[in-house]
Formats: structure tokens, C-alpha cells, sequence
């Protein structure tokens, strides 16, 4: 660090030279003797040694953090000699607001004294938070010169989506072999009681119907369903975005995608996810806590990624996309290349479910307000309507969101038990 | 309250002139040293407040040779020490807006500007005694003498501005 004069000190001299000047001009003491303490000033303001040395520590208090969760950062300096005026600023990356105190702050230290500051940080959107670490600036006497320095020790903070509880997610039309929470159409060991049929060799005793036994006087039987798990795939569309930063279409999505995920796997259910963009991303479908944190990195990550290139659905893997999966696609249908993709998986006779993230009102987010942006709304809006209408006539299972409302009540006609479709 | 100082301050600068002599001319340019000093003091901008300064200046000078006062020391003494004070102020209340600052930092500010401030102060009295105990011996010192050692100064403030301009 080294000291470097500021503008101030080029006030100051203008004023001696003012001062001096016109002290020759009007052969007027007075104006010699204004400029004496003017000069003493720069005389002080002037650092010959060096700047003192700032030891500096940086800390944040988590690592991993939701949409609008805050984070509290702590600074420590301390200075090998003393400083009069110690300048500290921590640059705020986008989609992140002070919530307490200030990102800036001014101390005055003594050799070897440690002063803590601490201020609180709010995530306002989804990101991969990276705090660099504290500019630090010394200020000389009156501010007449300055030196400045970077400390970078990095901390990275994880913001992932706000995850809103579902307590109805679309069911899945096919099980699997696994223990779950579903009711499965096939008979079985399970709780959930099925048809009444004729005793047979084998059969329990337990399960003996003896209302049907004495009515019908020979022994029958009660059939159950099991409860068996499902794999889920949720496909996620970055081809495109819309809205202001923070609240795009792609934002919603993926947080609509966050609360699918808890929900599934609180059923004992596989969730895997694709990202269906720019890059052609995926998770492989698992169970469990330490799933669903992949998931959320996944979603962290999602962004619109600009391409021209189309890549096929024949690209993801067997495994990734199991054939007896629910796949719930969501996304804003901006993109014709994301609308061929969701039918080419019904056709395939995928379980597809895609929830249709409005774009109308993430873009009245964006856009200012007024008779032609409301205009312009309502027709985008009709048309969209048209557009869903077409697609639903073509047989692709379709759910309507416009990403205010919450997702369970745009999930509620999906409640009745579903039958698979068949594309025209 | 660190506004309300600068404001004062201007004040003092715009009234100095005019205790000198409160005619059209210098009370005229004292009104366009409050104008513009006190937008400086409010917005807290260096430039502005330092055109004010000037205009302060220039406005004293102005009274000094229309009114043609005897010497008096105190007044530019104080004239200085406001320009000074002035001038730190603004620059410090710039500085720390929107930002944390401790009471502590804003005393020991204060302790700094003062200590300068009377400084200042101490070595314009001494420049002011001594200049009176020389000038009996001085008397004979031709005119060009004078104004060659004042402009030599000049010369070096000159040198200081290009110096900073080339530093920054």
C-alpha cells in the first residue's frame, strides 16, 4: 500500500494559489496570512512513511441458505501501527440487498487494537453468492491523500430456491417395485383394500372376508393394493427467460421444481431432474436428503444458456428418463424446441405432466406499466390460451400456473385419478 | 448536524468579507458565495464547495482594496482557519454518507481538524509577530524583492497542483 494525494489536496492548493495570487495583486498581507493555515493543512495532510499494515478477517455465518434467508458477514481488522481513518467496503454482488447495518463502514484504530464489524446480508434470488472480501482505503489527516488495498479471502454462500410445501403433487398413472407411498394398481401386500374374490390355496387366513364368507357361505377373500414408491422426473426448460432478475419465468420454475422434489421424496420417491437448454444438464433419479440436496445444486445452477443448437430427448440416457416415470416438464412454452420435446415424450408414452409457467406476468414484472404494456398482456394472454388449447387437443396433459398463485391450487385438477393419453 | 457545520462555516466566509466592507459590489458576491457554497455544504461536493471558496477569496480580496482597511490579522486568521475547516468537513461528510461510522470516528475527526485548525492558527500568529518585528529592519527592501519572493511561493504551489494532477 502506498499513499497517493486525493482531490481534496487539489482543492487545497487551488485555494493557497487563490490565496497567494491575489496577495500579490492587491499587495494585501491578509491575503498571505489566509493561505498559512491552508498550508499547514497540506503540510500535515503529507504522509512520508508507510501505510500502516490491516490484518483482515472475513467470515459469513452460512453456507447454504434459501431465497430471502439472511446471512450475517463479519469482518475483523486490525492494524499494526495506528490509522486515523480506515475506509472498509465489501462490494455486494447482484441479487443481494443489506438487511442490517451497512456494507461500509469507517473505524479509527489503534496500534494492535481489533475492531468486529458484522451486517446482514438478504439473498434475494437463487445464485452461487461469492464474497470476495473487503476493500479496505487508510485515509491520511483531513483526507489529503489515501492508499488503498484489496483483501480477497472468498467465502461462497449456496442460495438455493425457496421450497414451498405441496401437500397434493400430481400421482403418478404406474409404480415401481419399491415401498412408497402410492397405492398401486396391481394386487398385493398392502393396507389399501381391493377386490373380494374366492379363498385359495395359499391365501392368509387374515385376509378371510368373513362378511362375504357368511353372505356368499364359502370363503372369500380380501385383496389389497401395495403401497409402492414412483420415479418422478422433473424437466426443466432454460431455453428461454423472462422477467426482472430474481423473478424469471426460469426462477419460478425452478423453485415450483424445489417443492415437486421435497414432495416426492417425502413419499419415498425417486426424483430426478433434466435441464432442458442451452446445456443439456441432468440429475439421475434417487431418494432421500442427500438427493434431494443434488437436486437443489442442480437448480442453483439452472440457467438460460444461449444456443442455436437443438438436442434431441434421444440424448438423455435410459436411466435418467426411466420408461414407467412421471415426467413433469415445466416450463414457460416460449420456446417451439421445448414444445416439440414434451410432445415427442408423450408420444413416446412418457406419464408427461407439463405445468405451464406464465410468462405474461413475470414480463409485467419486467416492464413498465401503462395502457399498452396491460393491452399488450391481455392479448399475449388470450393468445397463450389459444396456444395451450391447441396442445391439450393434441393430447399433451397440460396445467396452467401463473406463478403467483401457489402451485398446489394450479395442481388441483390433477387430483383425480388420471388415465395415460394418447397423442394425436 | 455535520451540514449544518459546513453551512456555518460558509457563513462565516461570506461575512468576513463584508465586516470588511458592506458595499454593492462585495455583498453582491457574498450572496454568490452563500449560493453556491451552501449547495457545496448541502450536497457535500468538493468541487462546488471549492468554487465557493474561491469566490470567497476573490470577494475578500475585492474588500480589501475598495475598503482599504488598516492591517488586521485576526479576521484572515479566522477567514483561513474556516477554509480549512470548511473544505475537511465536506470532504469527510461526503465521505462517510451511507456508510457506518462509529462516534468514536467522528470525535477523533473532530480532535484532528481542531489540532490542525489551531495549528494553523499558532503558525499564522507567528508569521504575523515575526513579520512585525521584521518589517522596522525591512523597511528600505524594494518593491521587486517583495514580489519576487511572493511569486517564488506561487511558483511552488503551481509546482504542488502539477505534481498531485500527475500523482492522480
Amino acid at each position: 500500500m502506498s499513499w497517493r494525494p486525493t482531490r481534496l489536496t487539489l482543492s487545497f492548493l487551488t485555494l493557497v494559489g487563490w490565496a497567494l495570487f491575489l496577495g500579490v495583486l492587491t499587495g494585501r498581507s491578509e491575503l498571505i496570512i489566509v493561505a498559512v493555515p491552508l498550508v499547514v493543512a497540506l503540510l500535515v495532510g503529507r504522509r512520508a512513511g508507510a501505510a500502516p499494515d490491516l490484518d483482515v478477517d472475513h467470515a459469513v455465518s452460512a453456507d447454504r441458505l434459501l431465497e430471502e434467508e439472511r446471512v450475517t458477514v463479519t469482518v475483523r481488522l486490525r492494524a499494526t501501527r495506528a490509522a486515523s481513518l480506515v475506509e472498509v467496503l465489501e462490494p455486494l454482488p447482484a441479487r443481494v440487498r443489506v438487511a442490517h447495518g451497512s456494507h461500509r463502514a469507517f473505524f479509527t484504530l489503534r496500534a494492535g487494537e481489533e475492531v468486529r464489524w458484522e451486517f446482514v446480508l438478504r439473498c434475494t434470488g437463487r445464485q452461487r453468492l461469492r464474497l470476495d472480501g473487503p476493500h479496505a482505503r487508510l485515509w491520511g489527516p483531513l483526507g489529503l491523500a489515501a492508499a488503498e488495498t484489496r483483501y480477497r479471502a472468498p467465502r461462497r454462500v449456496a442460495v438455493y430456491p425457496q421450497v414451498a410445501p405441496l401437500r397434493y403433487p400430481p400421482r403418478p398413472i404406474t409404480t415401481q417395485t419399491f415401498v412408497g407411498n402410492h397405492v398401486s394398481r396391481a394386487q398385493g401386500e398392502g393396507i389399501e383394500p381391493g377386490d373380494v374374490r374366492p379363498f385359495a390355496p395359499g391365501d392368509h387366513v387374515r385376509h378371510v372376508n368373513w362378511r362375504a364368507t357368511l353372505r356368499l357361505g364359502t370363503l372369500h377373500v380380501t385383496q389389497h393394493h401395495p403401497e409402492r414408491n414412483a420415479d418422478v422426473v422433473l424437466v426443466l426448460d432454460t431455453l428461454s427467460e423472462v422477467g426482472p432478475p430474481g423473478r424469471t419465468v426460469v426462477d419460478v420454475a425452478a423453485r415450483a421444481a424445489g417443492a415437486l422434489a421435497a414432495a416426492y421424496l417425502a413419499r419415498k420417491d425417486r426424483v430426478g431432474l433434466i435441464e432442458y437448454g442451452g446445456q443439456l444438464r441432468w440429475v439421475r433419479p434417487g431418494s432421500g436428503r442427500a438427493q434431494f440436496q443434488r437436486l437443489l445444486d442442480s437448480l442453483v445452477d439452472a440457467s438460460v444458456v444461449f444456443t442455436y443448437v437443438t438436442r434431441d430427448v434421444d440424448l438423455i440416457p435410459a436411466r435418467i428418463l426411466p420408461p414407467q416415470a412421471l415426467v413433469l416438464a415445466l416450463s414457460p412454452l416460449l420456446d417451439a424446441r421445448f414444445v416439440r420435446a414434451a410432445s415427442d415424450l408423450a408420444a413416446r408414452g412418457f406419464d408427461l405432466v407439463v405445468i405451464a409457467v406464465s410468462p405474461v406476468a413475470a414480463a409485467q414484472a419486467a416492464a413498465r406499466r401503462g395502457g399498452v404494456a396491460d393491452l399488450a398482456a391481455r392479448l399475449w394472454t388470450l393468445e397463450r390460451r389459444a396456444q395451450l388449447a391447441e396442445l391439450r387437443q393434441r393430447g399433451l396433459s397440460i396445467v396452467d400456473w401463473d406463478g403467483v398463485e401457489p402451485l398446489d391450487v394450479a395442481l388441483a385438477p390433477l387430483r383425480r385419478p388420471r388415465l395415460r393419453r394418447v397423442l394425436a | 448536524m455535520l451540514r449544518l457545520a459546513a453551512l456555518l462555516l460558509v457563513a462565516v466566509l461570506a461575512v468576513v468579507p463584508t465586516g470588511v466592507l458592506a458595499a454593492a459590489p462585495v455583498t453582491w458576491l457574498a450572496g454568490l458565495v452563500l449560493v453556491v457554497g451552501g449547495v457545496g455544504a448541502l450536497a457535500f461536493s468538493i468541487p462546488l464547495i471549492t468554487t465557493g471558496a474561491s469566490l470567497a477569496l476573490i470577494t475578500y480580496a475585492l474588500a480589501l482594496v475598495l475598503g482599504r482597511p488598516a492591517v488586521d490579522p485576526v479576521p484572515a486568521i479566522a477567514f483561513g482557519a474556516a477554509l480549512t475547516l470548511v473544505l475537511a468537513l465536506v470532504h469527510f461528510a461526503g465521505l462517510v454518507r451511507g456508510a457506518r461510522v462509529p462516534p468514536t470516528v467522528v470525535a477523533a475527526q473532530v480532535r484532528l481538524w481542531l489540532t490542525v485548525v489551531a495549528l494553523g492558527v499558532a503558525a499564522a500568529v507567528a508569521l504575523t509577530a515575526s513579520a512585525a518585528l521584521l518589517a522596522p529592519m525591512l523597511v528600505g527592501a524594494q518593491l521587486p524583492v517583495v514580489t519576487a519572493a511572493t511569486a517564488l511561493g506561487a511558483v511552488l504551489v503551481a509546482a504542488g497542483i502539477i505534481r498531485t494532477l500527475v500523482a492522480r
